[in-house]
């Protein structure tokens, strides 16, 4: 019997797919070819489950991590936008469930995921003008104000 | 006749969290929801980044006051991986003690709220009373009721001494007669038939598609558990049952939390009577080497997933955390399409929502706040108007 990671693995053959330890798996893509490797997780995977999209701050570029879970499994799919181009496609049309998350990094990192049907703030009050909270160099605005 | 839009909360005699759902209805029936959260929003994620790991141990447990166990568990299962770090067994068995505590005394919570949400405030007064037996035994452990400061990087706090594992063991006795009885009621009590039968269908194609989680999920007969499918602590040893049912409405998700909280009880006799002796801490550095790690686990409410990125430093570099709530949001506006205003309570109810955890990204004040900041009630009222109106809502 194959377990579900030798699947995956057999599936994904060709790709840099890393596993650091059972139930882990990443895969680093660049930010080009995100829709491809979306359809071949969902097409050919039959994957549902996005548990989430996590963003963070690399200093120039802002990397995106999309959580997948296939029979416990947890397949991360890397990727990144420079900090002048925060710009990504947006994977609603593949993963419905992906209209929350995206909106919640377009909120606090400031990254405009292209196609996006609903681009309202989703954590931050409507009326927020203080930038993107979850940046390194983002500061309170009682200290942005000081500071001018 | 046209249709009404109809603004609930955030502030509204009806929830018990502030969020806002903005209801298209024709006549009595739902024909749109948009939900609208982040009104507490608290910042932990930032604020996580600014703290030492120790710090954040505490910190991570206020994410939410009834699954608080599920976000320290997650927290520490990360930490220790990158770390590389193999806690002892019987540490392993003591958090699960508490993960099913927790599970217990918040399935016994949400059945009570249940009940109280259509009106059958009885059922509301015995689950919260048997509640108070779980919290009991987590005060006794733990020194706490709610956030129970059991988890230190490397292992557990404190230990379950010989009377504690007596005294555990006689309350699963008392609490399994009691789930028997909830079983009954669930099934047979003509008050929740009534309201919960065939109410807030999610269809299994949905829910999958919309990626619900936990009992919601498993009441779509949807056989999801992460205990199961990527064990954790010491889940792989411990005979248990995922429950599903596939009536997908609120009834449904009622009779699954009933059976797991049966489940629960047989977890935790297991591990009372199977408890290893040994250590339950290990030294842990307090720098924590550059590494990433996501860690998952089934809390009472479904999936709950963190990432940490640690940059060799005493603090993380990047902490994210998704709660159950957020995942079951868009199945939750799903569920309330072609319903009535009046079952609009219980449905949101059926998900367990925990507005609290779901909104805690970041910091929206950072308690300096200028003096001319603080506004009146008048000049509340006034806001309030405005912003309804510039959303084409008459006050």
């Amino acid at each position: 019997m194959t377990t579900p990671e030798e699947h995956i693995l057999e599936v994904l053959k060709g790709l840099p797919v890393l596993m650091t330890r059972s139930h882990r798996l990443f895969l680093s893509i660049p930010r080009e070819d995100l829709i491809k490797t979306m359809n071949i997780l969902s097409s050919e995977l039959a994957i549902q489950h996005l548990s989430t999209i996590t963003a963070r701050d690399k200093g120039n570029d802002l990397e995106l991590l999309y959580h997948f879970m296939l029979q416990g499994v947890v397949i991360t799919i890397k990727t990144t936008c420079p900090k002048n181009d925060p710009t990504i496609d947006s994977i609603v049309t593949i993963f419905p469930s992906a209209i929350l998350y995206e909106r919640e990094i377009h909120d606090i990192l400031g990254i405009v995921p292209r196609g996006h049907p609903d681009l309202r703030r989703l954590v931050l009050p409507d009326e927020w003008v203080g930038g993107y909270p979850l940046r390194k160099d983002w500061k309170p605005p009682a200290e942005q104000e000081a500071e001018e | 006749m046209g249709y009404v839009k109809l603004p609930i909360g955030p502030q509204h005699p009806a929830l018990k969290e502030p969020e806002n759902f903005t209801i298209t209805l024709d006549g009595e029936r739902v024909v749109n929801v948009d939900i609208r959260i982040g009104y507490i929003h608290r910042g932990i994620e930032k604020l996580m980044e600014t703290r030492t790991y120790t710090q954040n141990l505490y910190l991570v447990e206020r994410i939410c006051g009834i699954c608080s166990y599920a976000h320290v568990y997650n927290f520490t299962q990360n930490v220790e991986e990158i770390l590389g770090l193999q806690i002892p067994k019987r540490a392993e068995y003591i958090r699960t003690l508490f993960l099913e505590l927790e599970r217990l005394h918040s399935h016994f919570l949400w059945l009570g709220v249940a009940g109280h949400e259509i009106g059958f405030d009885t059922l509301f007064m015995y689950t919260w009373q048997d509640r108070e037996v779980v919290q009991d035994l987590l005060e006794m452990i733990s020194g706490n009721r709610v956030n129970y400061a059991m988890n230190a990087i490397g292992g557990v706090r404190r230990d379950v001494s010989q009377e504690h594992r007596k005294k555990v063991l006689e309350s699963m006795d008392y609490l399994e007669k009691r789930a028997e009885f909830y079983k009954n009621v669930a099934i047979n009590e003509k008050t929740i038939l009534a309201r919960a039968e065939n109410v807030g269908i999610l269809k299994p194609q949905v829910a999958l598609r919309l990626t619900a989680v936990g009992p919601t999920a498993r009441a779509s007969g949807i056989s999801v558990d992460i205990r199961k499918d990527d064990p954790y602590a010491s889940y792989l040893d411990t005979p248990f049952e995922v429950i599903t049912t596939d009536t997908n409405d609120v009834l449904g998700r009622v009779v699954v939390r009933v059976l797991e909280i049966v489940e629960s009880i047989k977890i935790i006799r297991y591990l009372m009577e199977h408890l290893p002796e040994g250590d339950i801490l290990k030294k842990a550095p307090r720098k924590i080497p550059e590494g990433e790690s996501i860690s998952h686990t089934e809390a009472p409410r479904g999936e709950d997933i963190h990432y940490l990125h640690s940059n060799g430093t005493e603090k993380p570099d990047r902490y994210k955390v998704r709660t159950p709530t957020l995942a079951n949001l868009p199945a939750t506006a799903e569920m309330l399409k072609e319903t009535y205003l009046a079952d609009v309570p219980i449905i949101v109810a059926a998900i367990d929502p925990c507005m609290g955890c779901m909104d805690r990204v970041l910091l929206l004040k950072d308690g300096q706040e200028k003096p001319g900041e603080l506004i009146s009630g008048e000049q509340l009222r006034r806001y309030g108007i405005k912003w309804y109106a510039e959303r084409g809502w008459n006050a």
